[in-house]
């Protein structure tokens, strides 16, 4: 019966769940998209990809991850691993369709939406990235989102690693602003991942 | 240090991502696609099997396989002839001899056999 059989899945944690997928049990993949469905969903708007868009990336990561469920070691989250392959996968996708080159351009424009917005309140992260542009969000999202270091995005962005880095520090500047404009700390520097 | 606190805090609310209200849907969405990829799979695997079971069945008719089983029963009926006068007759060896349906049989087996290791096979890789 297909409702106790989740309910025996909803109890165990990630890695016995990936360990019952390895052997074929679709029900137990099933119990992890449940979990970490919306987290996969949310990281790829949060790159800028549209609702229907972040959703197709996000079935095909699943279903990558559930052909590739034996690399799968359970030394990170087994949500991180499958985020790092959904980010990889919607930037595949921007090259594809020679929309990656248009990050950039469309930098100037969001930057000047984004100056003259709520400055003084506390607001969520979702709000504070609209503020950067298309490739300060996707590298930041993709660094501290999806877990990447400054390299790895650089290689998955087909970037210089200093212009991923720089990505970042502007973006990263601009999110310390938004979200915490009460505490006036100024904080220099950039994510040493890299 | 505030950097740092601030990139932890930065992190987390990366991994603070609300659930969506449509979180089950797309969950049946992906189980549904893995669903018609392992029926595709087990149908891919099955007609690999009958074609794997074809292609022996020919491969056995093209090895003189008749030919064989002809010279197969003239040997087991002189065989059974010499015993005969040797021996007193023996009932298994009158089937024997009387089996070339037997051996069509044992072949179709063999073939079916086959079917089945091949499709495990698939299976396994």
């Amino acid at each position: 019966m297909p409702g106790s059989r989740h309910s025996r899945f909803a109890s165990l944690h990630d890695v016995e769940l990936c360990t019952h997928t390895a052997t074929g049990e679709r029900r137990a993949f099933g119990e992890l998209v449940r979990r970490h469905g919306s987290s996969v969903r949310g990281l790829l708007r949060r790159m800028g990809a549209q609702g229907a868009e972040a959703d197709d990336v996000a079935q095909d990561a699943f279903l990558a991850a559930f052909e590739r469920i034996a690399e799968f070691r359970g030394d990170g989250t087994f949500a991180g691993w499958v985020k790092r392959i959904a980010a990889r996968g919607y930037l595949r996708r921007l090259q594809k369709e020679r929309r990656i080159g248009a990050l950039t351009a469309e930098q100037a424009e969001i930057d000047a939406d984004g100056a003259g917005g709520d400055a003084d309140g506390r607001i969520d992260l979702d709000e504070a990235l609209k503020v950067l542009g298309a490739a300060e969000r996707v590298c930041v999202t993709m660094c501290f989102g999806a877990g990447l270091s400054h390299q790895e995005a650089a290689d998955a962005l087909n970037l210089p690693l200093g212009t991923v880095k720089s990505h970042v520090k502007r973006g990263l500047d601009k999110l310390r602003t938004r979200l915490a404009p009460a505490d006036g700390v100024a904080m220099e520097g950039r994510r040493g991942n890299g | 240090m505030a950097e740092v606190e601030f990139e932890r805090r930065l992190e987390r609310l990366f991994g603070e991502a609300a659930e969506l209200p449509d979180a089950a849907q797309f969950a049946e969405r992906v189980e549904r696609r893995l669903d018609a990829g392992w029926t595709a799979r087990r149908w891919l695997i099955g007609a690999a099997g009958v074609v794997g079971g074809i292609i022996g069945a020919s491969q056995l008719m093209m090895s003189n396989v008749v030919q064989r089983v002809e010279t197969a029963e003239d040997s087991a009926r002189l065989l059974s002839s010499g015993l005969t006068h040797m021996t007193p007759r023996a009932d298994w060896l009158q089937a024997l001899s009387g089996g070339g349906s037997v051996v069509w049989v044992a072949a179709a087996l063999a073939v079916v056999m086959m079917g089945f290791v091949l499709t495990r096979v698939i299976g396994e890789i």
